[in-house]
């Protein structure tokens, strides 16, 4: 694959037969010239440029990343312990975007760290990385090794003042710690359940001390942000956002899988024309933007640009930027229900809508899949999910959770009716599906 | 003052609270279940949804948690919003999915918050079709019981044991709905602190297990306010008994804590909550007893001890008051011997029948001496003895050798809370309120500097800035240390080794940079230096240019319930039993003698010999009391006493707080107040005085009046609570409640007609239902529900707002005592550099315990499978030297007594001392020798040495 540096930052370096992982290699694509850059600038220019360069967190929520970490307490009357964490948590369903950046290219993800730890004045960084992610730990892990021997990383870092060690931490497994809040307890080797804000990370995070958690993706787009400058960094993305984004897809397509494209790129082009489009004989039913925790969108959705902002219009989120796709013989309410089944294992147990509304919810579907729903489970269903709505729980899981249902049930409504009515599901499973699954 | 609209009301509000704390001072009913006055909000249930109006155009509002917003000036409000109550009952609904409906088998039914919220919230009909999650429950030890498929997991219960009150065996488990509120495995719950659970808990999940053994509902107990007897602190408890339905002696049951804002708030300890049971136990007391005039020629008593049998009241009275009359023609002597156990009535009912001159407070010498210190220093205008909030509020604090864990366990737990003050004052700083639970306990964690030196308190040590481990002549010598850095003098501890002078200047700095620093210590060591020292660094801090403070704060931990009532009673010098036996050895041996002991037993007091000389000095001796004790089998005549619960009167407690308790039942048999006892003997007496207090005494309160009138300190007394003539709209207060069940069968067995209830001649309440039930207007009654309210958590209706006092009159005071600055206090010799021979002699030293060396909780039942075999701790280094192991069997003789103890090593305790836990049962008789030297030695088990 031809890669241009210029428009594909994110994955210039990687290629389908050339797994080039090493510091030499990355060096000899141009790798840690941002940071060089970077450790010559002042830490208060290097947060403004990363702001007005509009990267928004790669995460899901498309918070401003400089806006961030410009919380952070700055100057002489900081406190002087601060820390940064990378969440690699990665367990979003449908999502694979930042395992891809680990294990193809783990120093870039090394160099984005560093200079964020330098423009936030953190000496401390940790990976939060998925516990199921050996190949990415096991490149991390010798990345940091080789960055530590090239005094990339510990004390004088490329011969300047600023000095930062990176700590690998691996997570045992659990969704709600891709929540920076959980995550920082999970990291204390507490029970992995959100704060409450305030405060925010920013002023009280790790152990008490100034904190900015961000995304695999997010500091990976730093150093070519930082070396290229604010103008390039704008002018990748087509529409309102800033930037190049790895989008993906998954589902029945051609070619699943997940490409740098600029943000804004139209979801029927990422569907059709880099996804390959659907497979024979299927149609296109609806699909989830950004993984398992958005809403679903239809057909008529297709020429939306993928913009965090546009799609939140359309009544979904960006999420990942991970599309899952549903055609018109995968039964949707097998498809929520598994979505409900994951996220009810997942509810951390704190609040109540979370920890009891979800295992009911995960009954009543699975009541109504087995052909034993009742036309009242539908209301009860809506009920259910409206009470998980935003603001209604503690954190944004339930929300999340709620989202495929409530919006299923919109856009899948006479599904539900058919399941209810015939007393089975309708969706006749293929044998040769089966066996792929 | 911010005004709040809520559902077209207008309110004044504080502001400093939530909007769910605001609403329930204001007396708007809103459900919850996480949030706790004194833990503050987490958001976890979600159960106190309200709606947000941006302004008077916003028709929708938002859907908000009452007890995670901000109340601010100008809100807009709905509580009865559709949309707000349908949440709620949703959430209801959806708690209820995995609760098993057991309530009619459930301990909790009738007081249970779940059943009283989800009755709030209106939600009636459940659409759950699943099966429900079933749990293991687990063994908790005797005092818990746990039925995990109850549970809501509000959290309240981890929240309050390992954040609250800094246990670590209790833990939330597991994730989503199969969360798990128990232990890594099954075991007793570690943490003193752990009765709360059955409080907190707002459904049956820990329930009370020594209420199990005599189970009745809520409204079938029987409750007046009391004060819990097991320590000096004077926690409000609120006690509640039934009679069985067999027509058998009333049974107190339970206890559950009564809300006093300065004394202990929503928390008692696990002593005062299971120690009750000690009234019902087979020691108990309950008929007159008799000597036997007939020779043992066999028997299991010790040499000394009598046989008894049973005599009618009305026979042991009048032999009471023959030995009286002889006493008023001047043929008998008649001495009274007091108790710190026992009531100011009691107490001075007793001097009254046997004058002041021939009137012995029941201490020994060291003990009432330091007793008198403790009154005396809290004298001192720049002392002042702090309530719980202030001792909360503290961001100073230097405990001086008292292990205040065990010797005022609910002390111990404020003083945890003033630790996090450092981490309240950085949510001040972020503008984050310190209701906001969630958020301010992940705060930077430094704790507010917390010094402890002396031994014990391990429990206090986690959280504890600087642990100096030393023994009590060093902690004074600290203490002197800490006074010369105060006054900038050159301290001349040249004997103090250099790493502890560094220390003290560190203690010194940080109490004078503090602003609400706090001394406590106490008579947990028997130590006049350490009382002293303790307030000497008080008084320096109150003189200290630093910080503009008129006083400081000292909190001195008394040992039992009325020690600092008692001292009231004895001028300084006199009264200690060392003198009276004494005077007795020295008697003319004409005049035959009757010592008249209330509730005491002397055998806890002095050694052997002394108290044996005291009893052998009199030829007639007459007890009274609850339990049958040593002195008890040494007695002549024993009358059973009423406990706490079963009377009224006064405590002081540690602070010179004043409090009546009331009689919760009559006691069982014969069972009647010491001082009754004492008046009957007295009209029985046509000698005595018949114009004297005591000898037409019918109320309890004319003995605090008279009380009041003798000695100026005490004048509180006779205002102290509403007296026997009180009355609300003509009526007494009712004890029971409007639901008291099988009023008129539960007798049948033995009466076919109705009995009428017993009378209370003292209290301004009666033991039956009729009467006034409505404690919002008069803290009398205890049994505290409100309609809508049934769980404890109802006690909101009846404080003038969250967390503040209770709304009626108190019946706590505190006492009056003449203001005496004390002098200046210079140690005669600091010991500090004091190394003790390394002889066989090694020094004994006091320890606490919660179960064990309080005499009477003792026997309660529960507390007593929990209390250690006898051991003794010794330090690592004195265990090697001397070749002993964990577990050795030791020998430990002082005078001619010698006591078998299994050994401890402890890496804390300081070389040359002994620890031996004070008033254990089996050591009892040793604890009167704490501290001071004996020889300690390995037992060879059955070699010969």
């Amino acid at each position: 694959m031809q890669t241009n540096s210029l428009t594909k930052p994110l994955t210039k370096n990687m290629g389908p037969e050339n797994v080039a992982t090493s510091l030499d290699s990355y060096r000899a694509n141009g790798g840690y010239r941002g940071l060089r850059k970077a450790l010559r600038m002042a830490p208060a220019d290097i947060v403004t440029t990363v702001k007005d360069g509009g990267l928004r967190g790669r995460g899901g929520a498309g918070f401003n990343t400089g806006l961030k970490w410009s919380f952070v307490p700055a100057g002489d009357d900081a406190p002087p312990v601060k820390y940064l964490v990378c969440n690699a948590d990665e367990m979003e369903p449908g999502t694979f975007k930042d395992r891809l950046l680990m294990e193809r290219d783990p120093h870039l993800l090394i160099e984005g760290m560093i200079i964020a730890a330098y423009a936030i004045g953190a000496h401390t960084a940790y990976i939060f990385i998925r516990g199921e992610y050996h190949l990415a730990t096991a490149r991390l892990e010798n990345a940091i090794a080789e960055a530590r021997q090239q005094k990339l990383l510990g004390s004088n870092i490329d011969g300047s003042d600023f000095s930062l060690e990176i700590h690998l931490h691996r997570s045992s497994g659990n969704y709600i710690c891709g929540e920076e809040t959980a995550l920082l307890n999970a990291l204390e080797g507490k029970r992995a359940l959100p704060r409450a804000k305030p405060p925010f990370p920013q002023v009280s995070g790790l152990w008490g001390k100034p904190t900015v958690v961000n995304n695999v993706e997010t500091l990976c787009n730093i150093p070519h942000l930082v070396d290229l400058g604010i103008d390039w960094y704008k002018n990748l993305g087509r529409g309102e956002d800033a930037g190049s984004k790895i989008f993906g897809v998954s589902g029945r397509v051609r070619n699943p899988g997940a490409w740098e494209l600029p943000m804004g790129t139209p979801i029927r082009q990422i569907i059709e024309h880099h996804a390959g489009g659907l497979c024979d004989g299927l149609k296109l039913k609806g699909f989830l933007p950004g993984g398992g925790s958005t809403d679903f969108l239809g057909p008529q959705h297709l020429d939306l640009p993928m913009d965090y902002d546009t799609i939140g219009k359309a009544g979904s989120r960006m999420g990942t930027g991970t599309i899952i796709v549903v055609d018109d013989r995968t039964c949707p309410v097998g498809l929520v229900l598994n979505l409900s089944r994951f996220f009810a294992r997942e509810s951390c147990g704190w609040c109540t809508p979370c920890r009891d509304g979800l295992p009911w919810v995960v009954q009543i579907l699975q009541r109504i899949e087995r052909g034993h729903g009742l036309p009242e489970d539908l209301e009860l269903l809506r009920e259910q999910a409206q009470r998980m709505g935003p603001g209604n729980t503690f954190c944004a899981l339930a929300p999340g959770a709620a989202a495929p249902i409530l919006s299923g049930l919109d856009l899948f409504e006479q599904d539900f009716i058919d399941h209810i009515a015939r007393g089975c599901c309708p969706y006749v499973v293929e044998p040769e599906v089966l066996e792929a699954v | 003052m911010p005004t709040i609209t809520i559902d077209g009301e207008d309110y004044e509000v504080d502001g400093e609270q939530n909007l769910l704390a605001t609403c329930l001072s204001l007396g708007i009913n809103l459900p919850y279940f996480c949030w706790h006055p004194a833990m503050g909000s987490v958001g976890a249930c979600r159960q106190c949804a309200v709606i947000e109006y941006k302004d008077t155009e916003d028709q929708h509002g938002k859907l908000v948690m009452g007890c995670m917003t901000p109340v601010k000036d100008g809100g807009l409000y709905s509580v009865i919003a559709d949309a707000a109550r349908e949440f709620r009952g949703g959430i209801i609904e959806d708690l209820m999915t995995n609760h098993p409906h057991d309530c009619p088998v459930c301990e909790e039914g009738g007081e249970c918050h779940l059943q009283d919220m989800t009755e709030m919230t209106g939600h009636v009909q459940r659409r759950y079709r699943g099966s429900k999650r079933t749990h293991r429950n687990q063994y908790l030890g005797p005092f818990i019981n746990h039925e995990m498929n109850r549970c809501i997991a509000c959290y309240r219960c981890t929240r309050f044991y390992r954040d609250y009150a800094g246990g670590s065996d209790l833990e939330s488990l597991g994730r989503n709905n199969q969360i798990y509120f128990g232990r890594q495995k099954d075991g007793m719950l570690e943490n003193g602190f752990s009765g709360n659970l059955v409080e907190v808990c707002p459904t049956g999940v820990f329930t009370d297990k020594t209420f199990s053994q005599h189970y009745v509902r809520k409204w079938d107990l029987q409750t007046a306010p009391s004060i819990c007897e097991h320590c000096a602190v004077g926690c409000n408890t609120a006690p509640g008994a039934r009679e069985p339905g067999n027509g058998g002696r009333a049974i107190l049951r339970r206890v559950t804590n009564l809300y006093h804002r300065d004394i202990n708030g929503y928390f008692l300890c696990d002593r005062g909550r299971f120690g009750y049971d000690y009234v019902n136990s087979d020691h108990r007391l309950e008929n007159v007893l008799a000597a036997r005039g007939d020779r043992l020629i066999e028997s299991t008593a010790r040499s000394g001890e009598k046989i008894h049998r049973i005599l009618p009241p009305a026979d042991a009275v009048g032999r009471f008051a023959q030995t009286l009359a002889a006493a008023q023609l001047g043929r008998r002597r008649l001495i009274g011997i007091a108790s710190p156990r026992s009531s100011l009535e009691n107490n001075f009912a007793l001097r009254q029948l046997v004058g002041g001159a021939n009137f012995f407070c029941g201490l020994a010498r060291r003990d009432l001496e330091l007793l008198h210190l403790v009154d005396r220093v809290q004298r001192d205008p720049r002392i002042h003895s702090p309530t719980t909030p202030e001792i909360e509020s503290a961001d100073a604090v230097l405990i001086l050798g008292e292990d205040i864990d065990n010797t005022a366990p609910r002390i111990a737990l404020a003083v945890r809370q003033a630790a996090r003050n450092r981490q309240k004052q950085r949510a001040r700083d972020l503008k984050i309120p310190l209701w906001q639970d969630a958020s301010v306990r992940q705060l930077d964690g430094n704790p507010s500097p917390v010094l402890l030196i002396g031994t014990g308190t391990p429990a206090l040590e986690e959280i504890a800035s600087e642990i100096l481990h030393c023994t009590a002549d060093q902690t004074a010598s600290f203490a002197t240390a800490v006074v010369g850095f105060l006054r900038r003098d050159e301290p001349e501890q040249t004997e103090l080794p250099e790493s502890l002078r560094e220390l003290a200047r560190r203690a010194a700095e940080r109490l004078s940079a503090a602003q609400r620093p706090l001394i406590v210590s106490g008579c947990g060591n028997r130590s006049v230096d350490i009382v002293n020292g303790a307030a000497a660094v008080a008084c320096a801090l109150a003189e200290c240019e630093q910080g503009d403070r008129e006083q400081c704060d000292l909190y001195l931990a008394c040992p039992e319930v009325n020690s600092l009532g008692i001292a009231q009673l004895f001028p300084p010098g006199g009264g200690q039993l060392e003198q009276l036996a004494g005077q007795l050895r020295a008697g003319d041996g004409d005049t035959p003698t009757t010592l008249v002991i209330l509730e005491n037993d002397l055998y806890r007091r002095c050694d052997r010999r002394t108290v044996d000389t005291l009893l052998a000095g009199a030829d007639e001796v007459i007890l009274l009391d609850t339990l049958l004790n040593t002195t008890a089998r040494h007695a002549d005549l024993v009358f059973p006493a009423a406990a706490t619960a079963e009377s009224e009167g006064s405590y002081i407690n540690s602070s010179g707080i004043a409090q009546r308790f009331y009689a919760v039942y009559e006691g069982a048999g014969f069972i009647q107040e010491s001082w009754r006892w004492l008046a009957n003997a007295a009209a029985a007496c046509e000698e005595y005085p018949g114009n004297d207090v005591l000898a037409g005494c019918q109320h309890v309160h004319e003995l605090s009046a008279a009380l009041a009138g003798k000695f100026p300190a005490l004048g509180v007394l006779a205002g102290l609570g509403p007296d026997e003539h009180y009355r609300i709209d003509g009526l007494k207060v009712a004890r029971q409640s409007h639901r008291y069940s099988g009023r008129t069968a539960i007798r049948a067995r033995d009466h076919v007609a109705e009995l009428p209830p017993h009378r209370d001649p003292d209290a301004p309440m009666v033991f039956s239902m009729e009467g006034i039930q409505n404690a919002a207007r008069t803290t009398l009654q205890a049994n505290i529900w409100s309609p809508g309210w049934n769980s404890n958590q109802s006690i909101q209706k009846f404080l003038q707002g969250v967390g503040g006092r209770r709304k009626g009159a108190q019946g706590s005071r505190r006492i009056e005592r003449a203001a005496q600055p004390l002098e200046d206090w210079h140690p005669q010799n600091t010991k500090a550099a004091a190394t003790f021979s390394a002889a066989t002699d090694l020094v004994l030293v006091p320890l606490h315990r919660m179960f064990g060396s309080d005499e009477l909780s003792a026997r309660a039942a529960a507390i007593a499978s929990v209390i250690d075999e006898p051991y003794a701790v010794i330090s690592a280094g004195d265990a090697e030297q001397r070749q002993i192991q964990h577990g050795d069997l030791l020998q430990i003789r002082i005078d001619s007594e010698h006591y078998a103890v299994e050994a401890r090593i402890s890496a804390t305790l300081p070389r040359g001392t002994v620890g031996v836990p004070a008033g254990l049962p089996g050591l009892e008789s040793l604890d009167c020798h704490l501290p001071g030297p004996a020889a300690v030695e390995r037992i060879h088990g059955g070699e010969s040495p």
